[in-house]
């Protein structure tokens, strides 16, 4: 029997990229795949950036769910959010399970046991599973290049869990496994692994890009590009946990305009077929990294030389862009021009809403 | 690409690894996951062949461990495609976390096993601790004692874990060295014949986006025991399908099959060594040079471990005086201080009404052959137990004892 050519979608690309949340865009399928009444918290970064993303993907779609809150939060026995088929894997598995989907759809296309155009596969993993247990299975599914999408919504900690350090948590990040105390008073010592970057060098023939939920359209667009890519792609998103990172509820997108605007989370695409970064993604403002820290109870017991680091971390990661850097962003380097985030017993109160 | 290409009946000479390809070649595999470690990785270099060589069409993944080896299997399974992965020694253990999760989520995923001993001694012989460290994870599971026997199993294993009534994984399993890399006559079927035996894979709720589900979400504790019952269920339901499919396959290809167990001159029999797997057919030879010199003995093999057939165990060791366990495993602090057998076997005479003796044989252990002399020599304890009435101690280590 010959074999059957594979039908592959193209989505079409969303107008106005850089337009923020509160922008109301026609072209926005009306689908839902991930519908209202989970269980997750108020305000919950992932489960927005959730949404966002199987809108995009429409109803040809499988969901692959690493354990983690997006698994844990949304999915209960006999009422599960996912109105496209989903399946929870181990959180170990993020790429090799999603990876056996999309085989599975190859070969069983090609000898004619299933008739329909090839479905988006997308894995949703969170930054736990996709920086420390999972890494290699989906280094391995995209060195493979199976046609799929993998995200890792980052909300830069494990949280299911009960909020403990990733490899994600970014310095001075407070968790239950990173706690300040006389000894470590900056709490998380290490500097997040860059994952994204990581994931474009080893596997150059990926599209891979970064997108926080504080820019929906271009958050959906990379979605879309990352399916209509013939291959494997993998895209990172900043998720804001209110939980873990000890914020206002409503403030969710805010943050994730914040963080960008800050520089602590560079939006970027890796060209595939270019084989070069794209940096034309510009925020509206660049601001110090205070003004995103002092939002957060996490950073609460941080001092002037702690944030004097992250603003040099965020300088750094403009320059990684081609960015010119302002005076302003040069001077709040330094730790003399620099106050502390808050008092010792602030952040202890802090400490004990987590 | 062509789908398995049209085969007539013939014989060839192969060994059990490379039955084992052929087998997933007749059965049309979708998808193979493959990760090297000896022995079975030569049934994985024979499949890469057949799909390089356009004789299977099937997607062919070089995995990055057995972690993800299991779980791009679960994946495949759970969309739709009948898949086929294999392991030995540690390469077995590093994939744990996903036997339960796959028997859970109740996908037929087949998995080829040619033992090989754990780290340490991690040496390439055969000891069946790798895969009997995961009996109970709810895999059907059971041994081969030769090439043929291990394509039909592979057959009839996709068959029996893929009945709607069953929907459970498999581990098919054959002795690292002793079967796998030992070449005998192994006659293949006709296409047609598998065609007719076994019917294509159909999960009735698998990852489609035209029939959306929800596989394996969270559930709160009270949720807990009417899921457990459904596996345990599943587990024995397999029981009647199995004697089901092993006399659809003694039609189809006209050889039989005791589904559980082979007895070899056990008829008069007053001891028998009970044992898994290749040892098998040195024990035939061990007995027939006893029984020449009027040695009343007999061996019982097990072929399928799990479900265990307990009663028919019971049934067929209550008949003799005298059972010497061969185990093969490390079952480390265990019932018996020896293997895991042991308790096994136990177990299943504790309701008989005539309890045969019973001793535990670590023989074989790191992969060793279990040479002509040491059956002799397990088989005088056996009788000495006889005489005796009763046993001397549960445990004897093959080689170290007088
Ligand atoms: C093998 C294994 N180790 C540990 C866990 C415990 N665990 C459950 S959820 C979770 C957190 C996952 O973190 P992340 O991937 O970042 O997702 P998030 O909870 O933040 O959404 C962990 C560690 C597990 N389920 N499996
Ligand atoms: S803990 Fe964080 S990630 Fe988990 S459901 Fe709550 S807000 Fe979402
Ligand atoms: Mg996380």
């Amino acid at each position: 029997m010959p074999a059957i050519e594979v039908e592959r979608q193209i989505l079409p690309i969303l107008g106005s990229p850089n337009q923020g949340a509160r922008f109301y865009n026609p072209d926005l399928p009306s689908s839902e795949p991930f519908v209202p009444g989970h269980r997750t918290c108020a305000g919950c970064g992932p489960s927005i950036q959730y949404r966002m993303t199987s809108k995009a993907a429409g109803d040809n779609t499988i969901l692959v769910g690493p354990t983690g809150c997006m698994y844990v939060a949304n999915s209960s026995y006999l009422c599960t959010p996912y109105n496209v088929p989903w399946a929870h894997t181990q959180i170990g598995s993020a790429g090799s399970f999603t990876a056996g989907v999309a085989a599975a759809y190859e070969a069983m296309i090609r000898k004619g046991k299933w008739k329909g155009a090839f479905p988006n596969i997308i894995c949703e993993a969170g930054d736990g599973s996709a920086s420390d247990i999972g890494l290699a299975s989906i280094s391995g599914a995209l060195y493979r290049n199976h046609d799929c999408l993998i995200i890792c919504y980052d909300n830069e900690q494990y949280a299911n869990t009960g909020i403990q350090a990733s490899s994600r948590t970014p310095y001075g990040g407070m968790t239950t496994f990173s706690p300040p105390g006389p000894m470590v008073p900056e709490a998380k010592t290490l500097f997040p692994k860059d994952l994204a970057r990581m994931m474009a060098a080893g596997h150059p023939h990926c599209y891979v890009a970064t997108a926080s939920v504080g820019y929906p359209i271009d958050l959906m667009n990379k979605v879309r590009k990352g399916l209509n890519h013939k291959g494997a792609a993998y895209l990172m998103i900043y998720t804001p946990c209110q939980k873990g990172f000890v914020y206002e509820t409503p403030r969710s997108i805010d943050l994730g305009r914040l963080v960008v605007e800050c520089g602590l989370y560079p939006i970027w695409e890796w060209n595939p077929e270019k084989r070069e970064y794209d940096y034309s993604f510009r925020p509206q403002n660049m601001r110090p990294v205070s003004e995103y820290l002092k939002l957060q109870g996490r950073f609460g017991h941080l001092h002037a030389e702690h944030i004097a680091k992250l603003q040099t971390f965020a300088n750094q990661q403009w320059k990684m862009m081609g960015i010119e850097l302002p005076e302003a962003l040069i001077q709040a380097a330094d730790a003399k021009n620099l106050v502390n985030m808050a008092t010792a017993s602030a952040a202890e109160a802090v400490a004990q809403t987590l | 690409m062509a789908t398995a290409t049209e085969v007539k009946k013939r014989t060839v000479r192969i060994n059990g690894c490379v039955a084992s390809a052929q087998a997933a070649k007749y059965a049309d595999v979708d998808v193979i996951a493959a990760y090297p470690i000896r022995p079975y990785t030569a049934t994985m270099m024979a499949l890469a062949q057949m799909v390089a060589n356009g004789e299977l069409d099937a997607e062919y993944i070089v995995a990055d461990s057995e972690h993800s080896q299991l779980s791009i299997s679960h994946g495949a399974s759970s969309s739709g495609a009948r898949v086929f992965t294999g392991s030995s020694g540690v390469g077995v253990q590093f994939a744990y976390e996903l036997y339960s999760p796959i028997s859970g989520s109740r996908m037929p995923v087949q998995m080829m096993i040619a033992d090989r001993t754990l780290d340490p001694p991690g040496d390439f012989g055969s000891e069946h601790t790798d895969a009997l460290s995961t009996r109970d994870m709810g895999w059907l599971m059971g041994w081969a004692c030769d090439a043929q026997e291990a394509f039909d199993n592979h057959l009839m294993a996709y068959r029996i874990g893929e009945d709607p009534r069953v929907l459970l994984p498999q581990m098919v399993c054959q002795d690292g060295f002793f079967v796998s890399h030992i070449t005998s006559d192994v006659e293949l079927p006709d296409s047609g014949q598998v065609k007719e035996f076994l019917p294509p894979y159909k999960h009735p709720y698998p990852l489609d986006p035209r029939h959306p589900v929800s596989h394996g979400p969270q559930i709160m504790p009270e949720q807990g025991p009417p899921l457990q019952l459904e596996r345990a269920r599943a587990m024995e339901g397999a029981v009647a399908v199995i004697e089901e499919v092993h006399d659809e396959f003694a039609k189809i290809f006209g050889r039989r099959y005791d589904p559980w167990v082979e007895e070899y001159m056990t008829d008069d029999a007053d001891v028998v060594f009970f044992l898994q797997g290749g040892h098998a057919v040195t024990a035939r030879f061990a007995i027939k040079h006893m029984r020449d010199n009027g040695l009343k003995v007999g061996m019982v093999r097990l072929r399928t471990i799990r479900p265990y057939p307990t009663d028919r165990v019971n049934e067929v060791l209550s008949k003799f005086k005298v059972v010497g366990v061969i185990e093969t495993n490390m079952g480390l602090g265990s019932v018996s201080s020896g293997g895991v057998l042991y308790g096994e076997v136990c177990a299943a005479l504790y309701e008989s009404q005539h309890k045969p003796l019973v001793l535990s044989f670590m023989a074989g252990m790191g992969g060793e052959a279990i040479v002509l002399d040491e059956f002799y020599w397990m088989a005088k304890k056996m009788t000495e137990a006889q005489k005796r009435g009763k046993i001397e101690k549960r445990t004897h280590w093959v080689g170290f004892e007088e």
